[in-house]
């Protein structure tokens, strides 16, 4: 008897597969939010348990795969490769090549688990899973990664465990039913094997032809999955395991990622620290005559007074005429790709300059008053707690941002709004800090904030729906320090306060008002930074909001600061640094903020003495709060039941295809596989007699009949249509091709080539699924016994 | 559309006339039984020996003796009994008084057809005399070795085991042997027919009447041995024969000889089903005549096992 592989153990085969996949997906693209990688990952392994049913599970799992599963793997395997160009010219992103092989394998080994029938293609996927989750753990220590591991060693012992019964189920099964066949311990060499070296050597041909054997070599090696690539060739390789360009270590403190050493806040200048902290006295300065002692190490020294073992003793010889090092020996750095880094969630605006005041004569904007005290009030410790933001209703849980400084050219720290505490490393003293602006830190007395300090900073966020009525201050009921907050210039307020009247609509005072007025905005504007106003208009925000309708950011933030002065909101404008999402680098999980990134944006201040930032400005936003996870589900379930009530005819029509689709499958596949023979019967009259053949046994097997392990396809046929159907020319005629095409090759075609099409035609068309299907039931007596 | 030549025509013809005659020869000796008669046929054609197992008075003994005359040549009989002895049947060498000389006085092996009937009755020793005449068509007797002639057929009838007075056959004897058969107790109309024929005639003439001419079946074997068998029907065969080394059930598995004599013997079935070629259903057709004769199985659970063996190896479509 033929062992069968329990469906047990193939499903068991793909739940590892699943499993491997599910790692390799979170894994291997740690910028990706860790959801979205386990949706893609659960796609795939649903399309492929959705390909696993039409999959026919050979009746000898030790029989040879065929031919359309090698193309099927080659398919898949090569599918990344083709898609990555696609990929990187239409957004711009890329894999490295080393992860481009570990979904290409991802692909093989969801294909292998799909035709698990096969023994060969079973024990393949075992492995390939295996090499999945080993490249996953191997990539990342993510929570989830870890959990999918562990769940992966549970189902492999229980793979293992009913491995070992099913091998077992032959020799405890009852005697008389108990059967079995030699093994074949020469095994059969699968014919594709060889294709696939001829496939593997003639790429290899043509890479080293059309590369040359240099690039190849470098290409080959970036390709091996964890090896992270040399970024020789490839512009997305990550250069190692799980980091990138920005960890590698140099001298250049701009080069570095975020790490807090204090190597990287050196500069030609004292190091921060040491400018500091009086702790540690005035900079090091390592003498000379104590080298030895220190690379002894102080307490080897101390505690032994002995010679030194070698391993411990600094004065090994060491051969001083010796040559050079060639070349450069320090490592490369690369120079900074901005002006700072921002590690956290994004949108981010940092403020650099505040303006409060619009002059109508120069049509600009003042700069805003420095406010009266600089003094940071901190509370203690190397966190900067600023203690003045008071938990209210509006203001969500603390968010953590890291800023490293690249190529500041000011004394900015930069900070995101609604800051609570920050801190640079271990400096402990407030007044090395001081408010430049209202929200705007700057280190005191330094003319440049020095490449490589880390800005740590926590700052709330805000849910602008939560905010009442009367959180919003008035310009006259704010306290006297800032008087200009609510100045609209006399020549354009008729025309900016009917606007703004106009736009708020019925809103009552509030967000609601705010909002409904930035929403014009961003709905009905288009941002232009080359629309900007003649010269010779006096009022460019009136131009821009009536004329023109687009501009640069600074129109619409002027125009929405005027406005709400208009409505009698205390507002201003602030010039910063906006850190988009679009500019997130999943390789290094950072977003680079360049000099193009400087922005314009308006702020109101509430009532609590707040700044709150607002974007009018399209392809801009603010930083929303983190939504818990019930309400992300509620959100993204309300957008859904949006989108299909807005796409509601196209999507019931799907719908009704895909259902019906669903009901006549089987009747699709078979007026598949019917076209397909009918558009390419084959060749040879034994080719077009096998392919009717095929047809008619896959309808006997979609209608529940079919063909018995001992029965050739004639006697099938024979038994059963004749039986159900009766005298039958046409079927006769065909059982006589097939018996002739399957065991008289060598003997000459004793039809013509027409005939044959002809009688497989109308057998073909008068033995539809249908028929089969209303057959009575018991009308394979196929039995012989 | 013909599938044939004019002279493939003419020849397939001629064997249907002297296949039907055979057929209706050996149905009116045994009567109600014709898919015995056809595998018996098959064995006549596939040059292999056949053994009847079955009830005394079945007509295992008329069955043989019809076989003998349809097919033309000369018929010996030997009645296996305990005191028989392997020179009654090889024959043996005398005195000549008046030549002064030894000279060889053959035995019953030398005829066409040999009916060794209740083989099983004598003893291993006796049975064994007949090992190189059914495997090579030759006997040695005092060192000198003896043809027999080409067509030499060997029908055995044999009691069930189980009975007193028994033998059992040794292996290799059994494996020369191309199937075994059990003719089984007719149906009713047919022991009624047999009744009815039977008032009035002392012996059946026809039955002694020969079909063939001399000759004629050595052609219709040489046509036997020329029918197709594709290596992937080849493959199956083996498969089955390796199938049934394995099986925990089967004492003793199928030799090489006895895969040659299944391939021989399916080659004949599909002779006698008017095919060129033999298909997965020939061999499955006459697997248990031909497998039971040989493989090491309880009696009462030979069909069971070898259905098994069919129905768990694939055929090749």
């Amino acid at each position: 008897m033929v062992p069968e592989i329990s469906s047990l153990v193939r499903r068991c085969t793909f739940a590892l597969i699943a499993l491997g996949s599910v790692g390799v997906d979170v894994a291997a693209t740690d910028g990706r939010a860790v959801g979205q990688s386990i949706c893609f990952a659960a796609i795939w392994i649903g399309v492929a348990a959705v390909v696993a049913q039409f999959v026919p599970i050979p009746t000898d799992p030790r029989s040879k795969p065929p031919l359309w599963l090698f193309l099927l793997l080659i398919g898949l395997a090569s599918a990344p490769f083709g898609l990555e160009p696609l990929r990187r010219n239409w957004t711009g992103d890329g894999y490295p090549l080393e992860i481009q092989m570990v979904c290409s394998l991802r692909n093989v080994g969801l294909g292998l688990s799909v035709c698990a029938g096969w023994l060969l293609c079973l024990r393949l996927a075992c492995v390939t899973s295996l090499f999945l989750i080993l490249f996953s753990a191997s990539m990342t220590n993510h929570p989830v990664v870890i959990v999918v591991l562990g769940l992966y060693t549970a189902t492999g012992s229980i793979w293992l465990m009913i491995s070992y019964w099913s091998g077992l189920r032959s020799v405890f099964v009852a005697p008389e039913k108990a059967v079995t066949v030699e093994l074949d311990d020469t095994g059969e060499r699968a014919s594709w094997l060889g294709l696939s070296f001829l496939v593997f050597f003639l790429g290899l041909a043509l890479a080293l032809v059309l590369v040359g054997p240099r690039r190849a070599s470098y290409a080959l090696g970036e390709w091996m999955p964890t090896s992270g690539g040399t970024g020789a060739t490839d512009m997305f390789a990550r250069y190692g395991v799980g980091d990138g360009p920005e960890e590698t270590a140099g001298d250049n403190a701009k080069a570095a990622g975020m790490v807090e050493t204090d190597k990287m806040i050196e500069d030609n200048k004292n190091s921060l620290i040491d400018a500091v902290n009086d702790l540690y006295g005035p900079p090091h300065k390592p003498n000379k005559d104590l080298e030895r002692m220190v690379a002894a190490g102080k307490v080897d020294v101390i505690q032994f007074h002995g010679k030194l073992p070698d391993n411990k003793r600094p004065s090994r010889d060491f051969d001083t005429g010796r040559k050079g090092p060639k070349g450069n020996p320090k490592p490369k750095s690369q120079g900074a790709r901005g002006v700072f880094e921002v590690q956290g969630r994004t949108p981010l605006h940092i403020r650099l300059v505040a303006y409060d005041i619009y002059e109508p004569v120069e049509k600009r904007w003042l700069e805003a008053r420095k406010p009266t005290s600089k003094l940071i009030e901190a509370q203690g410790g190397d966190w900067m707690k600023l203690g003045f933001l008071k938990p209210n209703d509006w203001y969500l849980a603390d968010e953590r941002h890291r800023l490293k400084v690249a190529e500041l050219k000011s004394n900015l720290v930069p900070t995101p709004s609604l800051l609570t505490q920050f801190r640079i490393n271990k400096v402990d003293k407030s007044d090395y800090y001081e408010w430049d602006y209202e929200g705007v830190l700057v280190l005191a007395g330094r003319k440049s904030t020095p490449p490589g300090v880390i800005v740590t900073t926590d700052c709330r966020t805000v849910d602008p729906m939560r905010l009442p009525k009367s959180a919003f201050g008035t310009v006259g009921g704010t306290n006297g320090s800032f008087p200009n907050l609510g100045d609209v210039p006399s020549i354009i307020r008729p025309e900016i306060l009917k606007l703004a009247r106009e736009w708020a609509g019925d809103h009552p005072r509030g967000w609601l008002q705010i909002d409904a007025i930035q929403r014009k905005l961003l709905n009905e504007y288009t941002l232009d930074l080359n629309a900007t106003a003649p010269p010779e208009n006096p009022a460019p925000v009136l131009w821009f909001l009536n004329e023109s309708r687009r501009g640069p950011d600074y129109l619409f933030a002027s125009a929405f600061a005027l406005m709400l002065r208009a409505l009698d909101y205390p507002t201003r404008i602030c010039m910063g640094y906006y850190a988009s999402p679009d500019a997130y680098d999943p390789e290094t999980a950072h977003t680079p903020v360049k000099v193009t990134d400087l922005h314009f944006w308006p702020e109101v201040l509430l009532l609590d003495g707040h700044w709150m930032v607002l974007e009018p400005t399209p392809s801009y936003s603010a930083l929303g709060p983190t939504l818990p996870l019930f309400e992300r589900i509620l959100h993204a379930f309300v957008f859904l039941i949006a989108w299909l009530y807005s796409h509601v005819i196209k999507v019931t029509l799907l719908s009704c295809i895909l259902f019906a689709g669903w009901i006549k499958r089987r009747d699709l596949f078979d007026l598949l596989a019917f076209l397909i023979w009918t558009w390419f019967p084959g060749k040879t009259w034994r080719e077009q007699v096998r392919g009717a053949m095929a047809v008619l046994e896959r309808r006997g097997r979609l209608s529940g009949k079919a063909r018995k392990c001992r029965q050739t396809m004639f006697s099938w046929l024979r038994e059963s249509l004749l039986k159900s159907s009766g005298p039958d020319a046409d079927i006769h005629q065909i059982i006589l091709m097939a018996q002739w095409a399957a065991y008289a090759q060598e003997a000459p075609p004793p039809w013509s080539q027409s005939e044959v099409l002809n009688v497989c035609h109308r057998v073909l068309g008068s033995w539809t699924l249908k028929r089969w299907r209303e057959a009575p039931p018991d009308f394979l007596l196929g039995d012989k016994s | 559309m013909s599938i044939l030549t004019d002279d493939a025509q003419t020849n397939l013809a001629l064997k249907g006339t002297l296949l039907e005659g055979i057929r209706s020869a050996l149905n009116r000796a045994l009567r109600g039984k014709a898919d015995v008669v056809e595998k018996v046929i098959a064995c006549l054609l596939a040059r292999g020996h056949l053994l009847l197992e079955d009830l005394p008075g079945l007509g295992k003994t008329t069955l043989a003796k019809a076989i003998a005359f349809a097919v033309g040549g000369n018929f010996s009989r030997v009645q296996c009994t305990p005191d028989l002895l392997p020179g009654d049947i090889t024959g043996f060498s005398v005195f000549n008084q008046k030549t002064r000389e030894f000279e060889f006085q053959s035995g019953p092996v030398f005829s066409d057809v040999l009916l060794a009937d209740e083989i099983n009755r004598t003893t291993p020793r006796t049975q064994s005399a007949l090992l190189e005449a059914m495997a090579e068509r030759q006997v040695t007797v005092d060192n000198i070795r003896h043809i027999l002639t080409p067509m030499f057929f060997v029908i055995a009838t044999q009691n069930p085991v189980e009975h007193h007075g028994t033998y059992p056959l040794p292996e290799a004897q059994l494996d020369r042997f191309a199937m075994k058969l059990a003719v089984g107790y007719p149906e009713k109309s047919d022991e009624l027919g047999l009744l009815a024929a039977a008032i009035g005639y002392v012996d059946d003439p026809f039955i002694q009447k020969s079909v063939l001419l001399k000759g004629q079946l050595a052609g219709l074997q040489e046509q036997v041995s020329k029918v197709l068998v594709q290596p992937n029907v080849q493959e199956y065969l083996v498969d089955l024969g390796r199938a049934t080394r394995v099986h925990p059930k089967v004492t003793l598995g199928l030799s090489p000889r006895g895969l040659l004599i299944w391939q021989r013997v399916a080659q004949a079935w599909a002779f006698l089903k008017d095919r060129p070629f033999v298909t997965p259903d020939d061999i499955q057709d006459i697997a248990i005549p031909v497998l039971s004769v040989r493989l090491g199985l309880a009696p009462d659970e030979a069909s069971n096992i070898i259905n098994q063996l069919l129905e768990t190896v694939p055929v090749p479509v």
